[in-house]
């Protein structure tokens, strides 16, 4: 396939793949939105006309080339609609988290200067109105879901689907001007802006051009061999980079079908319903599909169990290597087609996964065991390693090549180097413009030669040229004696552990590691219920002594297996708490995405990281939490501190670094 | 294919064919005990009541004869005509509704709200003086009852089995009527309890009284409209049995047999009374053919009873009833 | 303001009409125990009304007169305009009367999909034979139900338990359902008992929102009683306070407030 400096095949923009789709595939599905308990369906023709007709309205109301224009709200047809239209009318798309308190979105706002806003429901009106008092700059307010607006001032505001309307009864005065500034998008026009969390700092936008997104999404669709058949289940977060490239970037290069969840709490539901082809997922979705299954099967019939079992296991031998295509014997074969038979076809049904041809997962580290058992029932669940500065894709797992502890080769098209320090560094098509208003930052993070900076620390294995990643570059730290402190890699051999949700460890600078660990409620209060311990809340729970017994039986053997690996084996957790409360991106705790703060979390609790250092055996504290509605409060706990047996490690073995 | 093996098949269709028998009546208890928590032990003299009315519309009698002579001293015994099966069934069902209106107008609706064993102990005086009614509005004597329903050995089965086992198979035509019969009523009430406002009306209040009312659904049609299908069932089962061994007092014992079939499918599901009367039939006919011989046979009068016994130790609340869980 | 038979204009805009419902000196005794003492007040059209007062005030008393499950000894209660004979609970429900419990009655064993039609058993009206044949007029009647269904289970954001057994629910869910059930019956009053009772704080700012939005979406006419004063005084329009089973106070929120027996009995003699 030639690619042209105007673009590949020609498809400059998302209004030309648009226009491309509508055209070739005018029939086939493009959106499902789930409505009133029914999927509701859009065709590529219908969609087209839809976008238009919102680009009209957004011209009417005076939207001018490079506004920007916040969308925010759940995945939704009308909230991609908004996106792509705002480019077509030569306005730049800002895709902001839902789940923002109003003082995040509010730096966002104003940082971008977004004049126009698409507000999912009253909740994200009342945000942007709150904002809007102290700033001035928002000149319209669209919002997509009516409930609860009537007595709202209508002079700076109006339903999305009224703008429709007035977009198709004016498109006499406005088509002409609409295709003049189709016409004028280049493959070098910013085509979205997306803000990165940052697990420091204020939020960054990453602006990506056209070329940035079309590249990537050829090249990434190219790889899988996606088609326009596939069929995929849109439920992350639109202002993640990984939703934008899926959902707008590939659908609309491949021109496949995008399903929207009914809610965010249906998703479970809707993906059986759905069951997608294509699919994408943080490895936590894996993880708690995994927990329910295992949950489920202790309450089914023994029979069921003892089958259960029995396939599993089979599937744990052979599944992986059938699915790459490894030689496995006839009888083998024989077996796992009765279990497919038995219980992986209907297991997988039952998880959604029914018709699942190629996934991913990445942003963590995933267990292995997890990721085995996806693979053992042939599920081709890969990894991939990448950074909305990329475009998404840095590294990805080929078929046949996939291993849970490595992220991949680089994608198609993408240089990779890591530098004298372990920090990993990319240059690629997909190397975004720049941070918005931000030419330090952008300075520092991309060179002269287009070479980007990570981050993070890892190393490409000799004999088969993957990537594997050890940790974020600065969290790579010493302790007291020198020996090397990865904070990560013990973390997530924790969180490996159905009980456990989160891990912070400690240690930097010190002469031993201690925790914070978070207790899964999910699967705790199932085991609480399973064997009659009462619990009134989660803080009741964390406190059980059965439960501090059972997390200190899992530091136990984490602590033995780190105890193996010569580099880390500084890094056993010697002592720990069960924190009283789940670590909260409200708290400002965690990132959108699910990462931890580790400074801010080690400033905030600093009270019991100390006590976890002199030798307490308890420590009370007091806590501040956020309502989701953003007001405080706080709550207070006597936390018990639990000594966990670390295995003895010998002195000169740890120098040896 | 070895003799045992065809004679077994043989015994198993019959025992089929008798589950669904069983089923049927097992029903009758289910419906009313789901919607009202009433354990209706009359539920086996209603279908003998069903059955005797059936025969005295059919046959012209003029209800309470007996009665009526002693007390003005004439001699009526018969309206002189005879009605055809079809409309008497129709009549008789009629008898039936105002059957079960008089329960719930005289003696349920006095009863709301108390212990379940009164409730039970109502039923049992209901079933006497239903017995006793009966007895004086058509009389006492054994009567035969035909509907027009075919009888007799079903002679294209009997052939073509033999041509294929070399043996022939006894099935009853009757039997096999009844089985239709009763699997299709047992499809429609599902499809009642389950599809139809009625029927939705009706396991809301089998769910909650409170909550019932509050959506506007009347007690008291339900509990009607539910002793109403149970005299259909109660109708239906008598013309089965009565057609088969006469109508008579032995009738309502045929309550006797849906007791294990109950224990066996749990009082409150409707799928339970049908795989429970299944298993009922087939299991003591089966039980019957391979040991009856060796303990001198009538093992049909305790079989259920046992099977059902060892059930209850194992899994008290029946194949599909709801689950009991004891909380500490 | 209150006197005028034309309704009101709340102090958020919102235009209230005449009297939908008007209780005239009831009294409700069991046995020798006097439950409600001679009270008197009305509900308006599109009003969100209280009932308040303390533990044992006749709250519960006065909702269950309402609804028909109590039948008063003294007293009359007006309807739309007439005086309603004495009742039975169905047929009040039938007169476009929903209520939620508080302890909820829910049908435990149906799914919530299947208990919120049940809200809707009186619109159907197609009978067994119809229903029976089931295309045509049965078709389009559970179609048109089930939609009406769904709009209240989006608006009540249950969908993700459609199909779940209610016994299966937490709580804070089961509320929510309860409170489709009634809404689907598109009550022309809806009876709410202690809609917060047993809640936290975000579950209680939930329901505040569902009944607020309840009221503006589908303009319903809500009586509610409760014994959380603050949650109460920032949903509703006008507030009833009972104490003893007698009416010690009634008017909007703040009136309410700086009544003096009103203060009595909530702060000065407690009785639980």
């Amino acid at each position: 396939m030639a690619q042209t400096q105007s673009g590949a095949e020609g498809m400059q923009s998302l209004a030309a793949l648009l226009d491309r789709n509508a055209t070739q595939f005018g029939n086939a599905p493009a959106y499902r939105e789930k409505e009133f308990g029914i999927w509701q369906c859009w065709t590529w023709a219908e969609t087209a006309t839809e976008v238009r007709a919102l680009a009209l309205g957004f011209l009417e109301l005076g939207v001018e080339k490079g506004d920007h224009i916040a969308v925010i709200g759940r995945n939704r047809p009308a909230h991609y609609w908004s996106m792509v239209a705002a480019q077509m009318v030569g306005a730049v798309p800002v895709p902001l988290y839902q789940d923002a308190v109003a003082e995040e979105m509010a730096y966002v706002l104003e940082h971008c200067g977004a004049k126009y806003v698409v507000c999912g429901d009253q909740e994200q009106v009342d945000k942007v109105i709150e904002i809007q008092e102290n700033l001035h700059q928002v000149k319209h307010i669209l919002y997509t879901d009516k409930r609860g607006m009537r007595k709202y001032d209508h002079s700076q505001m109006n339903a999305l689907d009224d703008i429709m309307a007035e977009g198709r009864a004016g498109h006499a005065r406005f088509d002409a001007e609409l295709n003049k500034r189709i016409a004028a998008i280049t493959y070098d026009d910013t085509c979205v802006m997306l803000y990165t969390s940052g697990t420091t700092g204020k939020p960054k936008g990453v602006v990506l051009s056209n070329r940035n997104v079309i590249e990537s999404a050829k090249n990434s669709a190219e790889f899988d061999h996606l088609t326009q058949s596939e069929d995929i289940l849109s439920y992350l977060p639109m202002a993640w980079v990984g939703d934008f490239i899926f959902s707008i970037g590939q659908a609309y290069w491949c021109g496949f079908c995008v399903n929207c969840p009914e809610s965010a709490d249906t998703m479970m539901t809707d993906l059986r319903e759905i069951g997608p082809t294509y699919f994408f997922a943080p490895p936590r979705v894996f993880e708690t599909q995994l927990t329910n299954v295992m949950i489920r099967m202790e309450d089914a019939g023994k029979l069921k169990q003892r089958m259960f079992h029995h396939f599993m296991a089979h599937a744990k031998k052979v599944g992986g290597l059938l699915l790459d295509g490894k030689p496995v014997g006839f009888s083998d074969r024989v077996k796992y087609a009765l279990g497919n038979l038995l219980v992986y076809g209907p297991l997988k049904d039952t998880l959604g996964y029914g018709r699942f041809r190629v996934g991913y997962t990445a942003g963590e580290a995933i267990g292995p065991e997890i990721f085995d058992f996806y693979r053992s029932l042939g599920i081709n669940l890969k990894q991939l390693y990448g950074q909305t500065e990329a475009t998404v894709f840095i590294t990805v797992q080929p078929d046949g090549e996939v291993r849970a502890d490595t992220v991949g080769v680089p994608a198609p098209d993408v240089e990779l180097k890591i530098d004298d320090k372990g920090e990993i560094h990319y240059r690629s098509p997909g190397v975004f413009v720049e941070y918005f208003k931000n030419p330090d930052s952008t300075a520092s993070t991309k060179d002269a030669e287009g070479w980007v900076a990570t981050g993070d620390a890892g190393f490409i294995e000799e004999n088969s040229g993957h990537l594997r990643i050890i940790d974020r570059a600065k969290d790579v730290g010493k302790m007291a004696d020198g020996s090397m402190f990865a904070p990560k890699y013990v973390e997530n051999k924790l969180k490996f552990y159905p009980d456990i949700l989160e891990v912070v460890l400690f240690g930097n600078g010190r002469d031993h590691c201690v925790a914070f660990i978070n207790i899964d409620l999910t699967a705790v209060g199932n085991w609480a219920e399973r064997n009659n311990v009462a619990y009134g809340s989660y803080q009741e729970l964390t406190a059980n002594p059965q439960v501090l017994e059972t997390i200190k039986a899992h530091v136990e053997e984490v602590n033995k297996s780190v105890a193996a690996d010569e580099m880390l084996s500084g890094c056993q957790v010697h002592r720990f708490v069960v924190l009283h409360k789940e670590l909260d991106a409200d708290d400002g705790e965690m990132t959108r995405t699910r990462k931890v703060r580790r400074g801010f979390v080690e400033e905030k609790f600093s009270d019991i990281i100390a006590a976890l250092y002199d030798g307490s055996e308890t420590i009370s504290t007091t806590t501040e939490v956020t309502y989701e509605d953003g007001r405080k409060g706080s709550i207070s706990a006597t936390l018990e501190i639990v000594d966990a047996p670390v295995v003895p490690v010998a002195q000169h073995k740890v120098a040896a670094e | 294919m070895p003799e045992q093996f065809v004679f077994a098949m043989e015994v198993i269709l019959n025992g089929l064919m008798a589950g669904v028998l069983y089923a049927l009546v097992a029903l009758g208890f289910v419906l009313i005990y789901k919607a009202s928590g009433i354990f209706n032990y009359a539920q086996g003299v209603m279908a003998l009541f069903a059955a005797m009315t059936l025969v005295g519309i059919m046959n012209g009698q003029v209800p309470f004869a007996h009665l009526i002579n002693a007390t003005f001293g004439t001699h009526v015994h018969s309206f002189g005509w005879n009605v055809p099966a079809f409309v008497a069934i129709l009549l008789t069902m009629g008898v039936m509704v105002l059957l079960a209106w008089a329960v719930q107008r005289f003696v349920m609706r006095h009863l709301v709200g108390q212990e379940p064993i009164i409730l039970f102990m109502a039923t049992i005086g209901l079933a006497y003086f239903l017995e006793g009614v009966a007895d004086l509005m058509w009389g006492s004597e054994i009567k035969t009852l035909d509907v027009g329903l075919p009888q007799g050995i079903n002679l294209w089965i009997d052939e073509s089995t033999f041509n294929i086992f070399g043996y022939g198979f006894f099935l009853d035509n009757l039997d096999i009527v009844a089985t239709v019969i009763a699997a299709l009523l047992v499809a429609a009430l599902v499809a009642f309890s389950q599809y139809t406002k009625q029927g939705r009306a009706m396991r809301a209040v089998a769910d909650d009284h409170q909550a019932a009312l509050s959506v506007g659904i009347s007690l008291n049609f339900i509990w009607i409209m539910v002793w109403s299908v149970a005299g259909f069932v109660a109708l239906v089962a008598g013309i089965m049995w009565g057609t088969k061994s006469g109508v008579q007092f032995s009738l309502s014992l045929i309550a006797l047999k849906a007791l294990p079939v109950l224990m066996l499918g749990g009082f409150t599901s409707i799928p339970g009374a049908i795989v429970g009367g299944l298993i009922i039939g087939v299991g003591e006919k089966l039980f019957e053919f391979a040991v009856g011989p060796l303990v001198g046979g009538a093992t049909e009068n305790w079989f259920a009873y046992v099977l059902a016994l060892i059930f209850l130790v194992f899994r008290p609340q029946g194949l599909f009833g709801e689950k009991i869980i004891e909380r500490v | 303001m209150l006197d005028s038979s034309e309704g009101y204009i709340t102090e958020d805009g919102r235009k209230i009409g005449g009297v939908v419902m008007e209780m005239k000196n009831i009294t409700l005794r069991f046995g020798g125990v006097v439950a409600i003492k001679d009270i008197s007040f009305d509900i308006r059209e599109g009003e969100i009304r209280a009932i308040i007062g303390p533990n044992g005030a006749g709250k519960s008393s006065m909702l269950n007169v309402i609804s028909g499950f109590y039948v008063p000894q003294e007293g009359e209660v007006w309807f739309h305009g007439a005086k309603r004979p004495p009742m039975r609970p169905y047929e009040v429900a039938r007169q476009g009367i929903a209520r939620t419990f508080q302890n909820i009655a829910l049908f435990e064993g149906m799914s919530v999909l299947d208990n919120v039609m049940t809200g809707r058993l009186n619109f159907m009206k197609t009978n067994i034979l119809q229903q029976a044949w089931w295309k045509g007029k049965a078709e389009a009647e559970e179609v048109e139900n089930r939609e009406a269904v769904e709009k209240i289970i989006d608006f009540l954001e249950i969908q993700h338990i459609r199909k779940t057994p209610v016994s299966r629910l937490p709580y804070g869910l089961k509320k929510r359902v309860e409170l489709a059930r009634a809404l689907a019956a598109e009550p022309r009053l809806l009876l709410l008992d202690e809609p917060m009772a047993g809640m936290n704080v975000e579950e209680k700012e939930d329901m505040s929102r569902f009944i607020l939005d309840v009221n503006d979406e589908f303009g319903t006419t809500i009586a509610l009683i409760e014994h959380d004063m603050g949650v109460v005084m920032d949903l509703s329009d006008r507030v009833v306070v009972m104490d003893y089973g007698k009416k010690i106070g009634d008017g909007t929120p703040d009136e309410v407030r700086s009544n003096q027996d009103v203060i009595d009995a909530y702060l000065g003699v407690s009785h639980d």
